[in-house]
């Protein structure tokens, strides 16, 4: 336990003293995923032109909103399907499988100890918001707070797994990063990055009910805004459990059939 | 005599980047699929955006589509030519391997800004031009002088885009490890799928005068919809030529300074 626990503590400290060394690279990252703030200001405008507040949201409630689901997005960003692309077809995977650690630990210490890195600018950036649009509020209470790590933490393993997913794709094909293009594309406007999801279409609505997406911004952000009733954060973080567990299993199934892969073209 | 060389060389590039990419078929049909998605997404936001019944900044949902149409083609056209070439330049300063296009008897800014073109993410350009025929066709202002200017108005938007992600591109001489600096303006361009009308007012000065958005989609726009007005007609033509003079500036500055990898 003493042995596993100082293993951990060594992989994220070196990987925050990495995360660290790129920080111009992590703020230029951090504001190309402006997609929230942008639509903050469009919803905004939106409100004021019809005379405060259009579909039961007025200004703070928007600003409170995208300034939560900016946050969000920030911390489950996963570059993973990537580097393992790149890893996997520049063969510097191989020297990590002599390694008795999977090499995914790896990865995600690189991914969970630059959250950090990102801390102080996110907390000035929403600093600001709140500043520009007076009288938001971003969360009820500190339980709120310690309730939205917990969603946020299971957001960001779904994002990671799922990206891990599409990076395994590597062993087969040479476009694993083009899918992981579309996903992007695809969370930019199922997530609730762009929208409430109280403004889409009924039958769209109902459709991403049933996908991860929802569950990556929308949830977390209602459960940090206090918008979410008692049941509905349980009923959140149980469904967000399930994602998580579920894309934990499919990696797993992808990897052992992926390496088997790679084994034979490697050899 | 001088111009007709340049053409020349850029007809090989073209030629050359073609051939190089035919190879890769299998490209084309993956990202015509991402240009679809990407204007299918970005519809599906308008149309929530107007799904209240109220306008959008005083665009009906037609025109906003022009908008939309716009920004899909700029973004074509950013990944078509620009994202090939101008983000190279800090991998070839990292790598010394600039000196060599300085060395060659053409101009070191037009060889490092035509060289290569991704001629499969022509596909967004495609939709996108697609989208902006089709929105405009559908609306009654729509006249035969307002799209010749609104084509020359997407010379002088693209003109814009290509001075300031160069001017960003050639912070590299300097920053080389900042590789992704380009990034920046991909997040703020994200604006420019909607008219800056529908932004309120100081973030639309911001996206006028500070990040140049409203000359690259909304402007052209209003042409093409018979809405335009000479001010920011105008303000786009000054905009691109004293970016364009500012970049060039820029550059020559940075190529003066610059010492080589191994020195």
């Amino acid at each position: 336990m003493r042995a596993r626990l100082n293993k951990t503590w060594v992989l994220f400290s070196v990987w925050f003293a990495h995360m660290s060394a790129y920080r111009a690279e992590v703020v230029i990252w951090m504001l190309s995923g402006a997609i929230p703030l942008i639509m903050m200001a469009v919803w905004i405008g939106k409100a004021r032109a019809a005379g405060g507040q259009t579909g039961g949201f007025n200004e703070q409630r928007f600003a409170a909103y995208f300034l939560a689901a900016w946050i969000t997005q920030q911390l489950i960003v996963a570059w993973v399907a990537w580097e393992l692309d790149y890893q996997i077809r520049q063969g510097h995977l191989s020297p990590k499988l002599l390694r008795p650690l999977d090499p995914m630990w790896e990865f995600f210490a690189g991914h969970y100890s630059e959250r950090l890195v990102r801390l102080p600018f996110m907390l000035l950036i929403v600093f600001a918001g709140l500043l520009i649009v007076p009288g938001t509020r971003l969360t009820p209470d500190i339980w709120h707070v310690l309730l939205y790590t917990l969603s946020v933490t299971l957001a960001f393993f779904t994002r990671f797994l799922i990206a891990y997913c599409i990076g395994i794709l590597a062993f087969w094909f040479d476009q694993a990063t083009a899918i992981d293009d579309f996903y992007f594309v695809a969370a930019a406007f199922l997530t609730g990055a762009f929208a409430p999801l109280e403004f889409y279409p009924p039958a769209l609505r109902a459709f991403i009910e049933w996908t991860p997406f929802p569950y990556l911004v929308y949830y977390p952000v209602r459960v940090l805004t206090g918008e979410a009733p008692g049941p509905e954060i349980v009923r959140v973080l149980a469904i967000q459990l399930l994602w998580a567990a579920g894309f934990y299993a499919l990696r797993s199934a992808l990897w052992q059939r992926g390496l088997a892969r790679y084994g034979a073209v490697g050899a | 005599m001088r111009l007709i060389r340049y053409l020349r060389v850029l007809g090989i590039f073209v030629r050359a980047s073609i051939s190089a990419q035919l190879e890769y078929r299998v490209n084309f049909a993956v990202n015509l699929f991402g240009s679809l998605l990407l204007a299918g997404g970005t519809l599906l936001g308008i149309t929530i955006l107007y799904s209240d019944g109220t306008r959008l900044g005083g665009w009906s949902y037609r025109e906003s589509i022009v908008v939309v149409g716009l920004f899909t083609l700029v973004q074509g056209s950013i990944g078509a030519f620009l994202y090939p070439n101008l983000n190279k330049i800090g991998e070839e300063v990292r790598q010394g391997t600039m000196d060599f296009n300085l060395l060659k008897p053409v101009d070191a800014q037009f060889l490092i800004s035509s060289r290569n073109i991704n001629v499969f993410r022509l596909t967004d350009a495609l939709v996108g031009a697609g989208l902006v025929i089709w929105a405009a066709s559908g609306l009654e202002n729509a006249s035969g002088t307002g799209a010749l200017l609104g084509l020359c108005l997407i010379v002088t938007a693209l003109t814009i885009v290509y001075a300031v992600w160069f001017m960003l591109s050639t912070t590299a001489f300097w920053f080389v490890k900042v590789g992704n600096v380009t990034e920046l303006f991909n997040g703020f361009f994200r604006a420019g799928a909607f008219p800056v009308s529908a932004l309120p007012g100081w973030v639309r000065l911001m996206f006028t005068f500070l990040i140049p958005v409203a000359f690259v989609t909304t402007v052209p726009a209003e042409a093409i919809i018979g809405r335009w007005n000479v001010g920011s007609v105008f303000g786009s033509g000054v905009a691109a030529v004293l970016l364009l003079g500012v970049s060039r500036w820029f550059w020559t500055y940075a190529i003066s300074k610059y010492t080589s990898a191994s020195s």
